[in-house]
């Protein structure tokens, strides 16, 4: 600890410029995120399940999943945010019980939708790899067919040559 | 076989290897998808779905009661699904439009939202018949009460502008991030952040008097 006016030693000099380097990277990146902490904005309208399932459709598109399949998931997540919208105008004390059963609809596709893009997730991935495989490996064979050709193809130009100069006839000019 | 001298071995296994980082490569190629570049388009049309058109009669002067139609569409080119949402806003002359070099929303007062959750390269394109259902004017200032939006009624509240001169449609288009389960006014895209914003200007200059 330091009091008063006392001076401070040498061993506590790099604890002072520890603590101060520490302090202006808290500020520093303070600054930097702020930007980004001011446009965000919590979902406050939708269900908090809209983010999990968005995140699992993402996971899907990256394992290789096709248009068709992904639309399947939107159209639901869609039809979600539909329910969603129609119980966020049922403010009315009279319409709780509708409000609670459009939200527990929303909540049954988001957990539908999030289930589905996990399995599509593990049966694009299987697929998508076996694709690669046999890409890399019709790459091997297509390397092994050509050089095949090209061994035939050098045998034969020779075959040929050897027939050629066979047939040359000499005449006296 | 004659053709199968250690030299011609030799030929065929360096034509071999040669093919094989041929074949492999372009086997690379085909399995690796292509870097593309990732950005939404926003865009408002006329009545009749062109950039023309955006006032009955080509007249600013919008009156209490008469409908505009506008179609309103997002195009997502992200490359993945998005949940994107459309902000409607109304400010006048003096709020603040969004900021593109901070990336910031207007801080004029939120009207109405809507969601739609969009695959990679699909467009969503929806109506917007929008209608002043009462404005009054107050000393000089004609002040927006109710907006009606595809039907649908909205209470405004301090929406003033002076003579009924400058009012603005704001639309701002946010994305729902999955990870921080938060609404960001734009989007992310190569580290680097992006937003789109409109805004269609009108006038309101035949309020009823308070």
């Amino acid at each position: 600890m330091l009091y008063g006016c006392d001076y401070l030693n040498e061993s506590q000099l790099p604890q002072i410029h520890t603590k101060l380097a520490i302090a202006l990277g808290i500020v520093i990146l303070a600054v930097m995120l702020l930007p980004i902490l001011a446009i965000s904005q919590s979902t406050g309208t939708i269900e908090p399940g809209f983010a999990g399932a968005l995140g699992a459709m993402r996971q899907a598109e990256m394992a290789g999943a096709t248009p068709s399949e992904i639309a399947a998931l939107v159209a639901l997540l869609n039809k979600a945010l539909e329910l969603n919208g129609e119980a966020l105008k049922l403010t009315a004390p009279g319409d709780a019980n509708r409000r609670t059963q459009l939200i527990s609809e929303v909540d049954q596709i988001l957990i539908t939708v999030q289930s589905q893009a996990h399995d599509l997730t593990t049966i694009a991935s299987h697929r998508s790899s076996t694709n690669k495989a046999l890409t890399y490996v019709l790459g091997i064979v297509a390397a092994f067919v050509g050089t095949i050709l090209f061994g035939f193809s050098v045998s034969f130009y020779r075959a040929y040559r050897i027939k050629r100069t066979f047939q040359m006839r000499i005449t006296r000019k | 076989m004659s053709f199968l001298s250690s030299q011609n071995r030799r030929t065929l296994i360096t034509v071999f290897i040669t093919l094989l980082i041929v074949c492999e490569m372009l086997a690379y190629v085909a399995t690796t998808p292509r870097p593309q570049e990732q950005f939404f388009q926003l865009y408002v049309l006329g009545a009749h779905h062109m950039a023309a058109d955006y006032y009955p009669n080509n007249n600013t002067d919008i009156s209490i009661g008469e409908a505009v139609a506008w179609y309103l569409g997002v195009v997502d080119n992200m490359g993945s699904v998005q949940l994107v949402s459309v902000r409607v806003k109304i400010g006048n002359q003096t709020i603040k439009p969004p900021d593109d070099q901070n990336a910031t929303e207007s801080p004029a007062p939120l009207v109405a939202e809507y969601m739609r959750v969009l695959q990679d390269n699909e467009t969503w394109e929806t109506p917007f018949v929008w209608t002043i259902t009462d404005a009054v004017s107050t000393g000089g200032s004609t002040h927006l009460l109710t907006l009606q939006f595809n039907n649908e009624t909205y209470q405004l509240q301090d929406r003033t502008a002076s003579g009924g001169h400058n009012f603005r449609l704001i639309f701002e288009l946010w994305t729902l991030q999955p990870d921080t389960d938060t609404f960001q006014f734009g989007w992310v895209a190569s580290g680097e952040h992006r937003v789109a914003w409109l805004q269609v200007w009108f006038n309101m200059t035949s309020p009823r008097l308070a």
